[in-house]
């Protein structure tokens, strides 16, 4: 882990507010985990913080975000045109980890693709995946993962399953009954309660990617608070101990 | 030296630089009963600065010197032991349960907290109040003491001579100031918090110049310091050390980057040491 001088060398929109950013670094980052992220420095002026981004993908020496514009710092991001020099620190955080299952379900939706994409990747063909966004338009945000057949709810019927990602997989779940299974899943927190109710019963293993306002990204703030169910100490930091928590220890 | 509350508890920065590089390493604000701190949002960014609202989150000091003391111990590290009390029983009790030390160079009163036994104001914010909270930790502890002051006050100057004459050993100049930010489209308050960062710079180089012209106990200036140049400015007024906070978090090398800066104009400017030109804006 490092602070590296970076180069951006793609920054496109997608389709509506839904960007994409391909960082050269000054030299490799070294291994990289599906979950990990990165703080990017945000052109000077306006902006004082740096962002935190899911690593959505990487090769040697570069780094890719996928971004939504939501605020300041992201709209300001958006603004960057290519060459601009920029500081990358990561990779950061405890990343997703991935044990011997007869199957992997991912349930994300929206922005949160950026957060499980590396993770869809290198779990290949293995993975179950379910996404859900507004309108078919949206899909465009994962036309990278659709080799791997993703199933695909939107909120206004445009394409695939008519209503909310999270009703979509109910409909698909009995078939994993007795299956010694995990879900993966990011998104609205909307997204992960309904996650949550859906598998609360049966306990399914569950890892979630959070996101959380950050400052730092090195576990030295303590801004990014995730409150859990350890009542000695409720508050994890999402940078340090996260941002990769056990669905069950967290509390929504 | 660090902010407190910057740092991490203790080796969180050492994948990048080795904490070592610090004069003192200044823990995080610490209390006898572990706090569990605010929910979120705890961050704001604020243009030229942030706003943080953690909430002292903090495990406890038994906690703290189990877990992490005996990584300063290891390093060799001086620190600094930054701790907070909502009552005055509770700042003594502190004081008197840390062992002196040769590592610990000195505790650091954060009096920025509300006393629940006087209406909620905080202690730092009277005179009256300071000089009897300093006069009564100094009572119970053999280690030097410091009082860090909020800016949030009539006259820091007042505040500082008070906690001089009750007997602290130095003073921290200067806390975050109370702010808010309003977010206009969903027309609500986001965060209330301490304001940090640049934007402080200015107010806390005012304490630090006045209160140095006061009070002859060293002066920590803390506020807004993001390079060498800012340092170098703290000295100028009056500190005879510095802290630096929020700028570790836009860049983790903030601080090693600002000592070599400190060494560089040093030697260019013919000086032998900061103490030379502590102050010397004073003339």
């Amino acid at each position: 882990m490092d602070d590296f001088e970076a180069k951006i060398i793609e920054n496109r929109n997608i389709v509506s507010n839904y960007f994409l950013m391909e960082l050269k670094l000054s030299k490799p980052m070294g291994m990289i985990r599906p979950g990990q992220f990165i703080m990017l420095k945000v052109r000077d002026g306006d902006i004082f913080l740096r962002r935190p981004f899911s690593i959505y993908d990487f090769s040697k020496g570069t780094i890719t975000i996928v971004y939504r514009v939501v605020g300041k710092g992201t709209l300001t991001l958006s603004e960057a045109g290519k060459n601009e020099k920029t500081l990358v620190l990561g990779p950061l955080g405890n990343g997703f980890s991935i044990t011997k299952r007869d199957a992997y379900i991912v349930i994300t939706g929206g922005i949160g693709v950026a957060g499980v994409h590396l993770l869809i990747k290198s779990l290949k063909n293995k993975a179950c995946v379910f996404y859900g966004c507004s309108s078919k338009e949206e899909l465009r945000v994962i036309d990278d993962i659709a080799r791997f057949n993703p199933a695909v709810a939107t909120l206004d019927g445009s394409e695939g399953f008519k209503g909310d990602v999270v009703t979509l997989f109910r409909k698909q779940k009995k078939a994993l009954e007795g299956k010694n299974v995990e879900v993966f899943t990011c998104g609205p927190e909307s997204m992960i309660k309904s996650v949550r109710k859906e598998i609360e019963n049966i306990k399914t293993p569950c890892q979630v990617l959070v996101e959380e306002r950050m400052a730092c990204g090195l576990g030295l703030c303590f801004g990014c608070a995730v409150k859990t169910i350890d009542e000695k100490e409720p508050y994890k930091r999402a940078c340090k101990e996260g941002p990769v928590f056990d669905l069950w220890q967290i509390s929504l | 030296m660090n902010a407190s509350g910057t740092l991490g508890y203790s080796n969180e920065i050492e994948s990048l630089w080795k904490i070592e590089t610090l004069g003192a390493y200044v823990t995080k604000g610490l209390s006898l009963q572990p706090h569990h701190g605010n929910p979120t949002p705890r961050i704001w960014d604020e243009r030229h600065g942030m706003i943080n609202s953690i909430g002292l989150q903090n495990m406890g000091l038994d906690r703290f010197f189990s877990e992490h003391f005996p990584f300063f111990r290891k390093k060799k590290t001086p620190i600094i032991i930054n701790f907070f009390g909502f009552t005055e029983e509770e700042y003594m009790a502190f004081a008197a349960k840390v062992k002196p030390d040769r590592l610990i160079v000195a505790l650091e009163m954060n009096l920025s907290c509300p006393n629940i036994k006087a209406g909620g104001i905080s202690f730092g914010k009277d005179p009256q109040m300071v000089f009897e909270i300093v006069k009564k930790v100094k009572a119970v502890t053999q280690i030097p003491l410091i009082a860090k002051l909020t800016p949030e006050v009539k006259n820091i100057v007042d505040i500082g001579r008070a906690a001089f004459e009750a007997g602290a050993d130095g003073l921290t100049l200067i806390n975050t100031m109370p702010a808010a930010i309003v977010e206009m489209k969903k027309k609500r308050v986001a965060i209330k918090g301490g304001l940090s960062g640049p934007v402080l710079k200015p107010i806390a180089l005012r304490a630090v110049h006045e209160c140095s012209k006061a009070v002859p106990i060293p002066i920590i200036g803390v506020g807004g310091i993001m390079n060498a140049d800012d340092v170098i400015s703290f000295i100028l007024a009056g500190a005879s050390a510095v802290q630096i906070g929020s700028a570790t978090f836009v860049d983790p090398y903030t601080i090693p980057k600002a000592i070599l800066g400190i060494g560089v104009y040093l030697d260019k400017n013919g000086y032998g040491g900061i103490q030379e030109i502590t102050g010397i804006t004073h003339e």
